[in-house]
């Protein structure tokens, strides 16, 4: 799972983790990957607020803050 | 024959002692000088040049143990040098608080970015540490061993941070710099640990 280093612009926080969406994403998907527990997708739902609206509604190319 | 020897020695000694007397006056002052001068940079010079200052007054202890036992003239011949070196130590003691204030300026300026950024690398790695804390199970990239020694190098980062912040509010700025780089280097550690891409 590729992992985006930089912080988006606007971000004040240099250390914060970044993943883009790819085909066939979901937050569980991606909660499991970095978290191990799917059941976690809230924690990165919650993160990315001012972008997203429904948690089983991401897009490809999104890039979502992985707190 | 013998009575004129007797006076000539006695006048010889009477000049030697009228020249000694002639000679305690300024040697006595040559060494108040000395200290006078010595005093005004003795404190600036203990703290940035040591070493300089053991050998002056070292230098100065000599001239004085002669100027008790009498030997003014050594005391007069030896002033010369003790001068130079309280000028030399004085030059040296400048320098080393110049090179010590411009540090101290420079771990200043360092100490504001540091401060401003730290606390982001403790709060993103606390953030992800909590997260993890919450899983059933961890990711397959982050085995145990990696997640308890990232946890135990957060808590260090953590007691480390509130170390500097107490010793920049003291003052220490340099000891704030060197425990904020350790801070930073164990938070490389173990964002690495934790599989978290540095920004």
């Amino acid at each position: 799972m590729a992992v985006d280093e930089k912080p988006a612009a606007g971000d004040d926080n240099p250390y914060a983790q970044y993943y883009t969406v790819k085909k066939g994403d979901t937050l569980s998907k991606i909660a499991e990957e970095f978290y191990g527990d799917k059941m976690l997708y809230p924690q990165i739902f919650e993160a990315n607020r001012d972008q997203l609206k429904d948690p089983n509604k991401i897009k490809v190319g999104q890039k979502l803050r992985i707190p | 024959m013998r009575k004129t020897t007797h006076w000539i020695v006695t006048l010889a000694a009477a000049a030697m002692l009228a020249a000694c007397a002639g000679q305690k006056e300024p040697a006595t002052q040559a060494i108040q000088k000395a200290e006078a001068a010595l005093a005004e940079v003795r404190a600036d010079a203990a703290q940035f040049a040591p070493d300089n200052l053991a050998g002056v007054e070292s230098t100065l202890a000599g001239l004085k143990d002669n100027l008790a036992k009498g030997d003014y003239k050594a005391v007069l011949a030896g002033v010369g040098g003790l001068t130079s070196g309280i000028a030399a130590l004085k030059d040296s003691a400048a320098a080393g608080k110049s090179a010590m204030e411009a540090a101290v300026a420079a771990a200043s300026a360092e100490w504001s970015n540091m401060s401003g950024d730290l606390p982001k690398m403790v709060e993103a790695i606390g953030s992800r540490i909590g997260t993890l804390s919450k899983s059933k199970k961890l990711p397959k990239n982050i085995d145990q061993a990696s997640f308890d020694s990232a946890k135990s190098g957060f808590e260090m980062m953590q007691s480390t941070w509130s170390e500097a912040t107490t010793a920049a509010a003291s003052g220490n700025v340099m000891d704030a710099v060197a425990k904020a780089k350790m801070i930073k280097d164990k938070g490389a550690e173990v964002m690495q640990m934790l599989n978290m891409s540095a920004g």
